[in-house]
This record gives C-alpha cells, sequence and structure tokens, in this order.
C-alpha cells in the first residue's frame, strides 16, 4: 500500500490528496516516518534548528469563543482576565537583556477595547530596548481582527505594524481550514479564507511567515489532508512560509474537555504526513511545548527539524494542560537535539546561523549515526 | 601507573594447561599477565574487555562475535576425546532425558547436534543439572552429559557411551575444536602470537609433568591421564580443525543455537582488513528473529537508523505476537521501606537506617493500599523496598501470609538484591530463603535492581551491591525451583553501548538455560534532586533504539514491555512500535522514580486508549501473561 507512495517519495514527485489519507491511514507509524525522514534528511541532514525566543501573551481577552481555548477570557474584569500595560511587557524584556531572545512571539487574544496604537506601542518599545530584536507577533486572525476592528485593510494593518517594527508574522489561528469544522470550534473569528489571504498579503510585502495546524479533535484525516494541501497550494503562489507547526489538541479547561487528547504515535505521524505532504515549506517544527520535548526528540526523526525556541514564558498550552516544562534553556535544546543524534544549530528568526552546535556532547557517542548532507534546498521569499 | 602488559584468560582446566604452562620459562612473557579461571569468566573478560586475548570455549566466541583466533593453538580431538561423553544405561539413541550442564554452551551444542543427526532431527529432553547431579540420575531412559573431571572419573561405569568428539568425526570427518585463543581484532600482535606458540611447544613437552602433578592431586591415574593430554588432546589448529570448527559454527547457527561465526585467525588481519558484513543482511536477520552475536547486536546499535531498529523489532514482536494484542497489568508498586543500606549513587529514594525521612510501612498503612488494589480490580502487588538491616526473615513470611490472606492478590516480591540480603542476615541459601517466601506466599520474583549486569559498571553506580553474577545466581535458582521472573535494565550513567549489550546477552544466556524470563523492560537513568552521578547515553530516542535492540538481541523471552512510567505516557505508547507488547502497569503510585523526579499518572481507560490509538488491541493480563479479559 505505502509502496507507491514510496517510489513517489524517492522520485521526489508530490503527493496527492489520497496519498495524504492512505499515510494517515496507514497501520504502521514507524514506516511513515521513516518516509518523513527520508525527506527531512534530503532537505537538512542532520541539522536541527532552535533559536532563543521568548514568548509574551500580553492579553487573554478576546471576543472569539474558540471551543478548543482554555487561554481566552471574554471579556476584561472576568476572573482570569488580564492585559499587561505596554510597560509590563517591555520589562519582560528588559529583565532578560543578560541572555536576550533573538525573538519576540506574541499571540494575544482578540481585545475589543484596546488602541491600535497599543499594538505599535508594544513593538516600538521592543526595538526600543533592543534594535536587533526580531518581532514575530500576532497570528493572521489578530491581524484580520484588527483590520475589521480599526477600519483598514489587511495591507494598511501589517505596513502600519511592519513601521512599528514587525518582522514576520506567527503561524497560529489556522487551526482546521474546512469549513465545516472551523464553524464548529471557532465560528466568529477569521475563515480560512482570510487566514490565508492575510498571509498571501504578509508574503507579498515580503514578510515571511508561518502556519500552523491544530489537530486532533472533532476533524478527520480528510481534513487534515485539505489543510495541508491548502497550505501547500498557498505556498506554491507566494514561497513565503518558513515553517509548518502542528499543533496537538490539548483538552483541559476548555469547550472540548470530553475529547482525548491526540497521543504521541497520532503526533508523530501527523508531523510525518506532513512533512511528505508539504514538499515546498522548507522547515517542520516539533513544538516541545505541544508534544512535549520527548516525543519532540522523536519528531527529529519523523520529518522534524526544529524544535522552535526557549520559549520562557508560554500560557496557552498551560492553560490546556500541557505537562511540558514552561521554558527550556539554549543548553537543554542543544542536548535534547544531541540525544536524538542530529546536529544542533541556533538560528534567527529567519533561518540564519547564529551558531553550529558538535554533534554530540555524550559521554559516550551513543548513535554512531553516518553524516548527513542535505541535497536538496528550498528558498522562502528571495 | 597502569599495567599494560597483555591480559591473558585462560581455562583453568588441565587440558587447557599444556598451551600456557610453558610461558613461564619464557623471558618475553613478562610483558603479559596470565589469569586462570572458568570458561564463562574467561569469556566474560573478553566481553567485558578485561582480557586482550583467552582460552575460551569456541561457543562463547561465536556469542560475543567478531573475535580473532590464534593459527595454530587449540584445545580439539580428532577422534575419541574421553572427556566429553553422553552416558547412560540404555542406548543413547533411546533416551528420554538428558541431565547437562547448561553453561557448558560448547559442549551442549555439540551434543544436540551429534543427538539431532543421529535421529534425525528429534532430540531428547535436555534437563539442567550440576555436573554430579546429573550423573546421580542416570538410570533407565534418563542419561546424561559428563564433561571434565567426573568423565575421566566414570569411564567404563555406564553401559552405553557416546564420545563426542568420535561422534563428531563419525559424523563429518573432521576434527572438534573446543576452546581457542580467542581476542578482538588487532588485540595481539604477531609477536605475542609467537609467544602462545612457543608456550605451546614448551607445554606439550612438559605434559607428562602436568599429568603426575594432576594425578597426585587428584587421585585419577597417572599413566591415563598422560595419554588423555597426549592421545585424546590434539592441540592443533591447523587447517582440517579450522574446517572442523567452521563446521560446527555452521550447523549450530543454521540449528539456531549459536550466532553465525566466521574463523578469522589474528595473522589474517594483518594481510588484509576484514571486510565487515552488510549492515542490510544483518538486520534482515535480526527481522527473522535469528540469533544475534553481541558484536552484531553492538553493530546494530552504532550503525542502524532508528527506523532500521524499530522495523526489525516491530518484526520480530509481530511473529511472537502475531495477534497484534498489547497487555497491561493491573497492579500496584508498594514499597515497603525507603530504609536501604546500599547508597546507590542513582537512587534518590534510599535512608539509611534512623533517618528522620526513613519508613517502614505498617500493617495499616500497607493494608490500605491493598485493598485499593483489591477495589480497583487489580491482580497483584509488586512489593519491593530497600536493604533493611533489621527485618528478618519472619517478618517476610508472616507479611507475605497476611497478605495472600488477607487480599489474596499475587505477590511478585523482593527483587534479587533484597533476597540475597535476606540469605546473609540469616546465613540461610538462596534456595532456602525463596522456599521459605514461596511457602509464605511469593509467586514470582521482580527482576528490579539488574541496573547493568556489568561489574565495572555496577561498581561505580552502585558500590554495595551484588554482583552481576550474584543477580543472575539468584534468578537461575528462582527459575529452577519453578519461580518467573522478569528481567530489567536501567542504562544511562557509565554504561557504554557494548555493557548494554552485555547485559542482554547474559540475561540471554540465562534464559537459554533456565526459560524462566517472562518479559524484559528496560529504562534509563533518572537523573534529579538526590541523585548522584552524571547522566550518560539518556534521551527517548536512544530509548526506543535500546527497547528494540533488546527485542532483536533477546531472542528467547517472549514479552518485551514498554517503561511507560519513566519515559511517559507518550514515549511509552510510541515505544509499543518499537517491539513491545507489553505497557507494563496501572499506576496507583511508583516511589522510587517518582523520589527522582519522573511521575505520571495512568490508569486503565487511558492506557486502552494509547494502546488502540498504537494500532494494537489491549488486554489485561496477570504476572504469567495471560490474557485476563478478552483484546479488544
Amino acid at each position: 500500500m505505502l509502496e507507491a507512495i514510496r517510489s513517489k517519495v524517492e522520485r521526489g514527485e508530490r503527493l496527492s490528496f489520497d496519498d495524504g489519507v492512505v499515510l494517515f491511514r496507514h497501520p504502521d507509524v514507524v514506516e511513515v516516518g521513516q518516509l518523513a525522514n527520508l525527506v527531512r534528511e534530503r532537505l537538512h541532514g542532520d541539522r536541527t534548528y532552535f533559536n532563543r525566543n521568548m514568548r509574551i501573551e500580553t492579553t487573554n481577552v478576546c471576543v472569539a469563543s474558540c471551543l478548543f481555548c482554555s487561554f481566552a477570557k471574554l471579556e476584561e474584569g472576568a476572573p482570569g482576565a488580564r492585559t499587561m500595560r505596554v510597560e509590563e511587557a517591555w520589562r519582560e524584556l528588559e529583565a532578560r537583556l543578560d541572555d536576550p531572545p533573538s525573538e519576540i512571539h506574541v499571540v494575544n487574544g482578540l481585545h475589543p477595547g484596546l488602541p491600535f496604537s497599543y499594538y505599535e506601542e508594544l513593538l516600538t518599545g521592543f526595538k526600543r530596548i533592543k534594535p536587533d530584536v526580531h518581532l514575530k507577533c500576532f497570528t493572521a486572525v489578530e491581524i484580520h481582527f484588527f483590520a475589521a476592528h480599526y477600519g483598514m485593510t489587511h495591507r494598511e494593518v501589517l505596513e502600519r505594524l511592519r513601521r512599528a517594527g514587525l518582522d514576520s508574522l506567527p503561524g497560529g489561528g489556522a487551526e482546521i481550514f474546512d469549513p465545516e469544522v472551523r464553524t464548529r470550534i471557532s465560528h466568529d473569528k477569521a475563515t480560512a479564507d482570510e487566514y490565508l489571504e492575510v498571509h498571501r498579503v504578509a508574503h507579498g510585502l515580503g514578510m515571511p511567515t508561518n502556519a500552523t495546524m491544530l489537530y486532533g479533535h472533532i476533524e478527520t484525516f480528510e481534513h487534515r489532508v485539505d489543510h495541508l494541501l491548502r497550505l501547500r497550494a498557498l505556498q506554491d503562489e507566494t514561497r513565503g512560509l518558513q515553517a509548518f507547526i502542528p499543533l496537538a489538541f490539548h483538552p483541559d479547561g476548555n469547550g472540548m474537555r470530553s475529547l482525548p487528547a491526540p497521543t504521541a504515535v497520532d503526533s508523530l505521524r501527523t508531523v510525518a504526513v506532513s512533512r511528505l505532504l508539504l514538499d515546498n515549506v522548507p522547515h517542520l517544527k516539533a513544538y516541545w511545548v505541544s508534544m512535549t520535548p520527548e516525543v519532540a526528540q522523536i519528531a527529529l526523526r519523523f520529518g522534524a527539524d526544529d524544535v522552535d525556541g526557549t520559549i520562557v514564558h508560554e500560557t496557552i498550552y498551560r492553560a490546556a494542560g500541557s505537562r511540558a516544562p514552561g521554558a527550556l534553556t539554549a543548553a537543554q535544546l542543544v542536548r535534547l537535539i544531541q540525544e536524538a543524534g542530529r546536529l544542533p544549530v541556533e538560528r534567527d528568526t529567519l533561518y540564519h546561523v547564529v551558531r553550529e552546535h558538535p554533534r554530540a556532547a555524550l559521554p559516550e557517542a551513543a548513535l554512531k549515526v553516518r553524516e548527513r548532507k542535505a541535497a536538496k534546498h528550498l528558498e522562502v521569499l528571495p | 601507573m597502569t599495567d599494560s602488559r597483555l591480559r591473558v584468560a585462560a581455562v583453568g582446566y588441565l587440558n587447557a594447561r599444556p598451551l600456557y604452562e610453558g610461558l613461564d620459562r619464557d623471558p618475553a612473557s613478562a610483558r603479559l599477565r596470565l589469569d586462570c579461571a572458568v570458561p564463562s569468566e574467561v569469556a566474560r573478560r573478553v566481553a567485558e574487555d578485561e582480557a586482550d586475548v583467552a582460552l575460551m570455549p569456541v561457543a562463547a566466541a561465536a556469542t560475543i562475535g567478531d573475535l580473532r583466533l590464534v593459527r595454530g593453538c587449540a584445545i580439539a580431538s580428532r577422534g575419541p576425546v574421553r572427556s566429553v561423553v553422553l552416558v547412560g544405561d540404555a542406548p543413547i539413541d533411546e533416551l528420554d532425558e538428558i541431565g547437562v550442564d547448561l553453561s557448558s554452551r560448547t559442549s551442549v551444542v555439540l551434543a544436540r547436534l551429534v543427538l539431532r543427526a543421529r535421529r534425525r532431527g528429534g532430540e531428547p529432553r535436555l534437563v539442567g543439572r550440576a555436573p554430579r547431579e546429573a550423573l546421580e540420575h542416570v538410570r533407565g531412559r534418563t542419561g546424561a552429559l559428563v564433561i571434565g573431571d567426573p568423565a575421566l572419573e566414570v569411564e567404563g561405569r555406564h553401559a552405553h557411551v557416546v564420545d563426542l568428539a568420535q561422534a563428531w568425526r563419525e559424523l563429518t570427518g573432521l576434527p572438534f575444536v573446543f576452546a581457542a585463543w580467542c581476542g578482538r581484532p588487532g588485540a595481539l600482535s604477531g609477536d605475542d602470537e609467537r609467544l602462545l606458540e612457543r608456550a605451546r611447544a614448551l607445554g606439550l613437552e612438559r605434559r607428562p609433568a602436568i599429568a603426575a602433578e594432576y594425578a597426585a592431586r587428584t587421585g585419577l591415574s597417572a599413566s591415563s591421564l598422560l595419554s588423555y593430554l597426549r592421545e585424546a588432546i590434539a592441540y592443533e589448529l591447523g587447517d582440517e580443525e579450522r574446517r572442523g570448527l567452521e563446521r560446527f559454527y555452521d550447523e549450530a547457527a543454521r540449528a539456531g543455537l549459536l550466532p553465525p561465526a566466521r574463523v578469522r585467525f589474528f595473522d589474517e588481519d594483518r594481510k588484509a582488513p576484514s571486510p565487515a558484513p552488510s549492515l542490510d543482511g544483518l538486520l534482515a536477520r535480526a527481522a527473522e528473529g535469528k540469533r544475534l552475536s553481541a558484536a552484531e547486536g553492538e553493530r546494530l546499535g552504532q550503525e542502524a537508523s532508528l527506523f532500521d531498529l524499530g522495523l526489525a523489532a516491530d518484526a520480530v514482536r509481530c511473529r511472537r505476537h502475531p495477534d497484534g494484542v498489547v497487555t497491561y497489568i493491573v497492579d500496584r508498586n508498594v514499597n515497603y521501606t525507603n530504609v536501604c543500606t546500599t547508597s546507590c549513587r542513582f537512587c534518590a529514594f534510599y535512608r539509611p537506617l534512623g533517618h528522620p525521612e526513613a519508613w517502614l510501612l505498617t500493617r495499616e498503612e500497607l493494608g490500605k493500599k491493598l485493598q485499593e488494589v483489591v477495589d480497583a480490580g487489580g491482580v497483584q502487588i509488586l512489593l519491593q523496598g530497600g536493604l533493611h538491616p533489621e527485618l528478618r526473615i519472619e517478618w517476610y513470611e508472616d507479611l507475605f501470609r497476611w497478605m495472600k490472606r488477607e487480599y489474596g492478590l499475587g505477590l511478585h516480591a523482593l527483587s534479587p538484591e533484597e533476597i540475597l540480603h535476606v540469605a546473609r542476615l540469616e546465613g540461610l541459601s538462596v534456595h532456602a530463603v525463596l522456599e521459605r517466601l514461596r511457602a509464605a506466599g511469593l509467586d514470582s520474583v521482580p527482576g528490579g535492581g539488574a541496573e547493568i549486569l556489568v561489574d565495572r559498571v555496577r561498581r561505580t553506580i552502585a558500590k554495595a551491591k551484588c554482583t552481576s553474577d550474584e543477580w543472575l545466581g539468584v534468578m537461575r535458582v528462582a527459575h529452577h525451583m519453578g519461580l518467573r521472573s522478569s528481567a530489567t535494565m536501567m542504562y544511562g550513567t557509565v554504561d557504554t553501548l557494548r555493557d548494554r549489550v552485555n547485559h542482554l546477552v547474559k540475561v540471554r544466556d540465562l534464559q537459554d538455560e533456565t526459560r524462566g524470563f517472562t518479559a524484559f523492560f528496560c529504562w534509563d537513568f533518572q537523573h534529579e534532586r538526590g541523585t548522584r552521578i552524571e547522566p550518560g547515553d539518556n534521551g527517548t530516542v536512544l530509548y526506543l533504539r535500546q527497547q528494540a535492540l533488546a527485542r532483536i538481541l533477546l531472542d528467547n523471552i517472549e514479552h518485551v514491555g514498554a517503561s511507560w512510567v519513566t519515559q511517559g505516557p507518550e514515549v511509552g505508547q510510541v515505544a509499543l512500535r518499537f517491539g513491545a507488547d507489553d505497557f507494563g502497569s496501572v499506576m496507583f503510585e511508583e516511589n522510587v522514580v517518582s523520589s527522582a523526579g519522573t511521575t505520571f499518572g495512568m490508569n486503565a481507560g487511558a492506557m486502552e486508549s494509547r494502546i488502540r490509538a498504537a494500532g494494537f488491541r489491549a488486554a489485561r493480563r496477570n504476572v504469567h501473561y495471560e490474557w485476563l479479559t478478552p483484546p479488544a
């Protein structure tokens, strides 16, 4: 069953919708992982990326009522609702200047009561404190909300934020594109087309973005494949997606709390199939906050080439019951990658190499893996 | 100053002495250090890199794998050897049962090949017995394989005798090689080899003196011993002997009794490098469930990809358990005390006696835990503690009886270390302790405390713990009594891949003898607050590799379990696709690992759904891995 797909992968041919479904349904996840690893090593060899980044969520007030979310509080003043003043957010960066992040990653709720200048000031302030910090802020869903709320086009929002310091967009808010699923789990925020359009506009402005998929709730394998192929089509058009990040649904404290969380086997399979279908997106992240650092290590052999970053302060997955630690140091990430037998490479947000680490600092190199060199290269936004 | 002399180990038996006794007359021998030991110990030293070269039985050399031999020197036989014989009161080919010393692997394999050939594939039942005990059992249709001095002592006493070297000669027309000088590639220089050759020449001249000395010590006839050394044993390893050994390796591998082995001399490596066999061929043999040598296991551990290992292990799992069922057990790990005298550096759980945080569970506390297990539909208690210096055997007996009487749960209790501790404390044999505990309710023995069954590692991480041989010895006794046990491995401290593979091979060797292990579990050292050793080889990818390698190498152990308690439910689930067919136990509590910081919880429902999400059906089991619920 997998043979036809295997030969396509070996020849570097594009996989179809049906191939994607077959891969999701194939009983042996290890075989699927092996195929994905082939592609991963073709693209990146043993190189495995991470960065020093810092998550800041400045408000959890949100007008959307997504079923899967344990983070957002609907109204200002509701129990647990919290909005930072910009000075508080800046202080978080100032507090870390002795070991500064190269990237700040802001994801917020859709707050109806803040002026647009709040976001501009937020970014300007970060750049004032650390001019070379990369600001990867606000998901396409937030950008779309800003456009509607403040009466601007997507392009106007992005241009104003870019002037304030925005460098790229994170990939959150994609959830599942299929309209039926999306209506059920997050009916009152950007549609799939709107999400994709924001990315398209950003790419048109020369601004790279990431993309995500929230899997493991009420969607089917067909919905996942559909989601991935819509991203692949966008990427064919724009070449602006740097990385794809599959996000595992976590059920604690949200509107789908009766559903089980996806298991590690599903997570690894999703990483693998994503790698195989998204043949035009250079990087695939094993987001350790979502899948735990332990499973992320395995994912580095199931198609992923990036573990995201040090994170420092994540509250969205925490609220949904993630057992992963809140932060990992750069040294811990290096070790995590080394233990998986890979070559750790510290990068900046745009995948420029900051520092290459040695292959394994283990007392006894447990894995005498042969050096694997990348044989293929995917460009993002020349 | 480190001793840089060549480390030479040799079997100390009479028939080996002519090969090395000449060394003391050779001034060049100052550059080597010779130690004599029993065959298993000699082989162990080469396997664990404590000896550079050893005069060892050929089956042990095949098990280690990829060794080189010294050309010209061997303990061989071209006809009757007299000291390796099958004896019986009935014709040997009509025996139903043969008592054998299963640790004498070369002779046992030879006996089995000869018996199978003579009976066209059929084989009598082989029963492990100590040599003298085996002889006492000879009557009717029960015979014995007799080796060494006992064989010489009983010459002429039994109506029916098959000399195995003679039988081999009749079968193949070739000599039989029992032992040879073996070492890892490159271990010997040409000078070293010439030294051993000269020693052999000198030793052969000294045969009369060796025989006379031995006769004086044992009371055997000196002339008979001399003729044994002169005629029965051929101290040659020429072309004929080489063909005999190759034939033996070939037939033993074909019968699945030994890993496939080649005969290659040290001097051949010096002429041309030895080509490495293909990794794919090795993986294919692994996937077929064929027996691999330690060297082959090490090669897989070093060079095979995670997927190759996983798919091969999964193929093995699939052949053994074609129903696609993964089992789990509802039991409870109860630690009766945290008092322990061993101070292992990897352990954050123990406290010395009298420490403010030391505790010993009361009956009341225990009862509460046991009742919870009964209420949850549990079937067993895994009871382990520390080496408490004040608990006598009566304490355990009373406890076991009370637990059995009040709660009726299976009792999987006391790791070998604790059993040894009680035996020492009471001045009783392990056998006597186990008999008394079994009478009080012990059902099976958990395989904890194995850590790494390589003493160099054990001395570093757990100085006060029993040796590898002691651990295995307790299991041997338990298995011979009919008690089943699990086997474990905790790696990731100072151990190397070679240590881990040697651990697996030791477990496999004992399993060949006893068939008493039900299952194997491994996990890595849980480095946390309270432990006093740095982590070594760790990580979840290594866990999956290690578990897969265990499934591949442990070709005689039925079950391999995923240790989700240490790896987490997520990685535990993934491990089911890397050779495991068991998901361990639901978690009520566990103190040792969790005091090192690892805490996960999973109930039966969560275990079953993870098993199913990995593509298997789930069934509850008991300690014997019998299904208690239909797979679903």
